[in-house]
């Protein structure tokens, strides 16, 4: 157990087998160091990539698809993609349309506010590369500078059926311990 | 009313704030006004000329001649001419006064033209940027010299 810390006893040098038998304090991230390594991660990721609720957080027009996606015609529940409103329940958010100058800080605090671990995914011509915009005044450009994005999904607005074909390479990404969300 | 009479009543109410005022055809026309008058150009339009719509408010850069536009397009709900009235600015210090005391719905048109192309209005109510952020204030992105446009292509595309 690596990175499990012993309890500090009155010496600061000690051992782990000088310490108290049976005793031993440790922190969550150890732990999740610590699971990272095993196969325990596999049974987490399995539990994370079947349960991706993403942010409504329409930016543009390709915002309407990702409504349809989330609603009863293309269903995203049977792959346990479920929408939601606060950002403090979300693990994806979807970037969907042009990210402007002044959008931009807006956008940061959302991405801020989402609990780890979380996934950023791009839909659009908009947000991969500004689409007819990408030469405007108040285009923010390259926007995966900015945010670790996992999947891009193209498309002037892609469909409904291609966004969801982006939440299944996002799940095969995070079983094969490939995504840019969490650290391995 | 129709458009000769209109232009009539108006160059003989301004014979020295209005030049150059044509009729493009029955339901058009246009004229320049002297920028320090366009107030009482739009109050005499309003009262007398039954002009009570303000269509729009923006600016044009001219830059070969040195020159700002601002081009108000004036209509109306009894008659069917539509007014394209035009002032002139010079680029380096564009002032003009504000009409939002004669049409109210100025204020915005106002502002999103102050934000573009740096023209001041005074006595406006609240002069501050409608759209872009507060920091590219002095940029001034519509204006023909205008040298902040992104320069990093997509690198997913290339």
């Amino acid at each position: 157990m690596g990175e499990v810390k012993e309890k500090k006893a009155s010496k600061p040098d000690e051992t782990s087998e000088e310490g108290i038998p049976g005793v031993i304090t440790t922190t969550t991230s150890a732990i999740s160091d610590l699971l990272k390594k095993t196969k325990v991660q596999d049974l987490i990721n399995w539990g994370r990539k079947n349960s991706l609720w993403f942010m409504t957080q329409p930016m543009g027009c390709c915002g309407v698809e990702m409504i349809a996606m989330g609603c009863a015609h293309y269903d995203t529940d049977r792959f346990g993609i479920i929408p939601r409103n606060s950002p403090r329940q979300a693990d994806v958010m979807l970037i969907s349309g042009y990210v402007t100058k002044k959008y931009l800080p807006a956008l940061k605090r959302l991405w801020e506010q989402m609990p780890s671990p979380k996934w950023v995914m791009c839909i659009g011509d908009c947000s991969i590369s500004g689409g007819p915009f990408y030469e405007s005044y108040s285009t923010v450009q390259n926007i995966d500078e900015i945010f670790p994005i996992d999947v891009f999904v193209p498309g002037c607005p892609p469909r409904p059926e291609a966004m969801l074909q982006g939440f299944v390479e996002l799940q095969e990404k995070i079983k094969a311990k490939k995504d840019l969300g969490s650290e391995y | 009313m129709d458009v000769a009479e209109i232009l009539k009543s108006l160059t003989d109410a301004f014979p020295e704030a209005i030049s150059e005022a044509t009729a493009e055809s029955e339901i058009r026309a246009g004229s320049y006004v002297d920028k320090d008058k366009v107030k009482k150009v739009c109050q005499y339009l309003k009262d007398s000329l039954q002009f009570d719509h303000l269509c729009s408010v923006c600016g044009v850069d001219y830059i070969k001649r040195n020159e700002l536009e601002v081009v108000y397009h004036i209509a109306s709900y009894n008659h069917p001419v539509v007014l394209t009235l035009k002032a002139r600015l010079p680029r380096e210090n564009p002032e003009i006064e504000s009409i939002v005391s004669v049409y109210w719905n100025a204020n915005w048109y106002e502002r999103e033209t102050y934000e573009l192309f740096g023209i001041l209005f005074e006595n406006h109510p609240n002069l501050k940027s409608l759209v872009l952020p507060e920091d590219m204030l002095g940029e001034w992105p519509l204006r023909k010299d205008y040298e902040g446009f992104p320069n990093k292509t997509a690198r997913n595309l290339v």
